[in-house]
């Protein structure tokens, strides 16, 4: 999924040397105007050294924290019912903020662009239910703090009790989802996502839930949190399966190089264990049995 | 004094000659008809003096002050900036097709040019405007679009727009052409009108007898060049071969 | 979330949605004017990369181009992304994009004119500014209206992509709704948003329209 987007980019900041020339009078930027082929590989080779070059600074007191996270994913970042973001996640951020007094601004973002939004330095940090397993290389992580795992939930009617009743199904899954990934991982689930009839990607759990309802799915797999809070607020009808596709760990992700600020998030997640609040807050999203964040 | 000298010009489109090094002048207070068969190079010769089209050749000059020229490179070289105003306000044209401005009403076509090109006072322009509309017997047309009139009406609007800006010499280019034969007549009414008034008039047209009524000279253009030219009766009665051939045909129609 | 809080967050929204709608117009407009100038320019050179920047812009889909207006500084230039350049990569992208429909719907309105109109008013003596903006300009814009009215209603609807760049307008916020509450009601709600604004903008160019009626 990463080197897909990549590819958009580069593609993009292709299309985009050409415009920005266009669109300008002046005789600096108009050697910009006509980049041929040559200069198009120039650019990617520039694009990926810039990439890695971005310093690690560790933050100061008073600085600001950019989260990117995902709104649509309850109960690890959503909106309240006033309208403000949270979540199990986002307050988590906020305690570690007010530990270190920075200022935490909360960035929702569009997941296909995760990575776009953390390189080019736009936030900090991806946090938001994200699961390192499959992608340890693509980030500087933090200490794990969740035991996830992916699950399929099933509408009660359907009769599906296990994964191999999945044969010849539909199965729904969200879009850059870790769901999707395991499903495409040759050592991940893929042997099992072969046996469906289809492996169809929703952009949000409305419509795939819909479409469960419906009948026109006939399973969606998800992370397990996710799928709790689903069935709590959308009530009966449907189930879980109790046997699970994997078991995974939930980390913060940060640049590449950018170990500065992971290890000061670190420093601050464990005295936040030590002093209770995260627990605390691990009970009010629901999840206690879920953490896995020791303080040593 | 010559109002309008035209020495030598030449036009041509791409590989045809319109016209063959013309030169002819216009007097103060003269009255000049332009007559000639279809693509004999009369109306070219309008848009030529009228700075329409650029020249190949030659020189126009608008009372002794040059106006179009040809350059060191070949090229005719065209009044600009403060020149062409200057040049512009010399005289006006009344199109074939009217061209007046839909989006103003009659008063205004005939007021913007004096009152945002000469910048002169706008009570003035405005009494001023509503006489030639009362003369072109449209006075209470002033607050009418141009869509709401007819034909003949639009055409006299047009010339009270050009008479406007009091310019010396006023042109006409095939003026009665695109009206219907029942209202050529109001418009020639009104151009015979403008000759008691002693307007200086360079007048294309295909009514010869208007042309012969009206004229204190008559030009008759064939394949680019003047083949007559003279008092009325001398050119209608004259015995070039062309020119009897021309007559001939409009007296059949 | 209660149902006056689902219309309050979504009302807000909406200003954000109308602000991106209200500043692409106010840059697009006179944009694509300086665009169709360029795109007619006898200028060969200038008419041909005109034409090619209007060809991008139509042939690339919206949702890649504000990619690029907003990542594109940073990946090219390494320049600072953050702060308030999101909103303002929101507008630019917009606004280059949509001057480039307008431009050639100027260009249309501006080519259908008669030539008769540019001799009138040159034979008056009017300047070439004054002979566009007194005699053309007008009547090109009573002739596009129809035309422009089609991009602006088009406008309101794509304010949505703006997330593409994590820029939360009502769109967005109606997901976000939508995801918390487990419903497709605020959908709904946006839908009812868009279709009034949408009335809105049609009525006013309606009206615009009739104004222009006065003449044929």
């Amino acid at each position: 999924m990463k080197k897909k987007i990549l590819s958009v980019l580069l593609a993009a900041a292709m299309v985009g040397s050409l415009t920005v020339g266009c669109g300008s009078n002046s005789s600096e930027e108009k050697k910009d105007t006509a980049p041929t082929t040559e200069e198009g590989k120039e650019t990617t080779e520039e694009t990926e050294a810039k990439t890695e070059t971005i310093t690690s600074v560790a933050k100061k007191e008073g600085d600001t924290f950019t989260v990117g996270f995902d709104a649509e994913y309850p109960p690890y970042g959503y909106m309240d019912d006033n309208g403000d973001y949270t979540g199990f996640d986002l307050e988590l951020a906020q305690a570690v903020c007010d530990l270190k007094g920075w200022k935490l601004v909360k960035t929702p973002i569009a997941w296909d662009s995760k990575d776009m939004e953390l390189n080019s330095g736009s936030i900090d940090c991806i946090w938001n239910g994200f699961t390192m397993n499959g992608r340890e290389d693509d980030y500087t992580w933090s200490d794990p703090y969740v035991d996830n795992s992916q699950v399929m939930v099933v509408s009660e009617s359907s009769g599906i009790k296990d994964l191999a009743g999945l044969s010849g199904k539909i199965v729904g899954v969200q879009a850059s989802s870790a769901a999707l990934e395991l499903l495409q991982d040759e050592e991940g689930q893929k042997k099992l996502a072969d046996t469906f009839a289809t492996l169809q990607e929703f952009p949000d759990y409305n419509s795939a839930f819909v479409e469960l309802q419906a009948g026109s799915v006939d399973a969606i797999a998800m992370d397990v949190g996710v799928a709790k809070y689903q069935l709590e607020t959308r009530g009966e009808g449907y189930a879980i399966l109790d046997e699970e596709l994997n078991t995974e760990k939930y980390a913060i992700g940060f640049r590449k190089d950018d170990t500065g600020t992971r290890d000061q998030v670190n420093e601050a997640l464990k005295e936040l264990v030590k002093d209770g609040t995260f627990t605390k807050l691990a009970e009010k999203y629901d999840i206690a049995d879920m953490v896995c964040l020791k303080a040593e | 004094m010559n109002l309008l000298e035209m020495n030598h010009i030449k036009k041509h489109f791409d590989d045809l000659e319109v016209i063959k090094d013309i030169s002819l002048s216009v007097r103060e207070g003269e009255i000049l008809s332009i007559i000639g068969p279809s693509g004999s190079g009369k109306s070219t010769l309008l848009r030529c003096a009228t700075m329409l089209e650029t020249i190949d050749g030659g020189e126009i000059r608008y009372l002794n002050d040059r106006a179009v020229y040809m350059g060191e490179n070949g090229r005719a070289v065209m009044p600009k900036g403060a020149d062409a105003k200057r040049i512009y306000s010399y005289f006006g044209l009344v199109f074939q097709n009217f061209n007046l401005f839909p989006h103003y009403s009659v008063l205004k076509n005939v007021m913007d040019a004096p009152l945002h090109v000469q910048k002169r006072d706008k009570a003035e322009v405005k009494k001023e405007a509503m006489e030639w509309l009362d003369k072109m017997g449209l006075a209470d047309k002033a607050d009418a679009y141009p869509y709401q009139l007819s034909g003949g009406q639009c055409q006299r609007v047009a010339i009270a727009r050009a008479l406007a800006s009091n310019p010396k010499i006023l042109f006409f280019d095939e003026p009665t052409s695109a009206l219907d034969p029942e209202l050529t007549g109001e418009v020639l009414k009104v151009i015979k009108s403008l000759a008691d008034l002693h307007i200086t008039m360079v007048i294309v047209t295909h009514e010869m007898q208007f042309a012969k009524d009206i004229s204190d000279r008559v030009i008759f253009m064939d394949k680019g060049v003047i083949a007559q030219e003279g008092t009325p009766e001398a050119v209608f009665s004259s015995d070039n071969a062309r020119m009897k051939e021309f007559l001939g045909r409009f007296n059949q129609n | 979330m209660d149902f006056t809080k689902i219309l309050e967050m979504l009302a807000g929204g909406m200003l954000k949605s109308m602000g991106i709608f209200i500043l692409t117009l106010v840059f697009s407009l006179p944009l694509g004017l300086i665009i169709s100038f360029g795109r007619m320019s006898k200028n060969k050179i200038v008419s041909f990369i005109v034409k090619i920047y209007i060809s991008v812009m139509r042939g690339t889909p919206l949702m890649l181009q504000l990619l690029v207006v907003f990542f594109g500084p940073f990946y090219l230039w390494e320049a600072n992304i953050g702060g308030p350049y999101r909103f303002i990569a929101v507008i630019l992208a917009f606004a280059l994009n949509y001057a480039a429909y307008f431009a050639e719907i100027y260009r249309s309105g501006i080519e259908s004119m008669p030539s008769g109109q540019y001799e009138a008013a040159q034979i008056l003596g009017y300047s070439r500014a004054q002979t566009f903006f007194k005699i053309i300009l007008p009547q090109v814009i009573k002739r596009i209206l129809p035309a422009v009215t089609n991009e602006v209603i088009t406008l309101v609807k794509d304010t949505s992509l703006a997330f593409a760049i994590a820029y939360t307008e009502m769109f967005t916020l109606a997901k976000q709704i939508a995801a918390k509450e487990t419903t497709f009601v605020p959908f709904i709600v946006a839908a009812v948003f868009y279709y009034i604004f949408n009335l809105l903008v049609a009525v006013i160019m309606e009206h615009a329209e009739k104004k222009l009626n006065y003449y044929q």
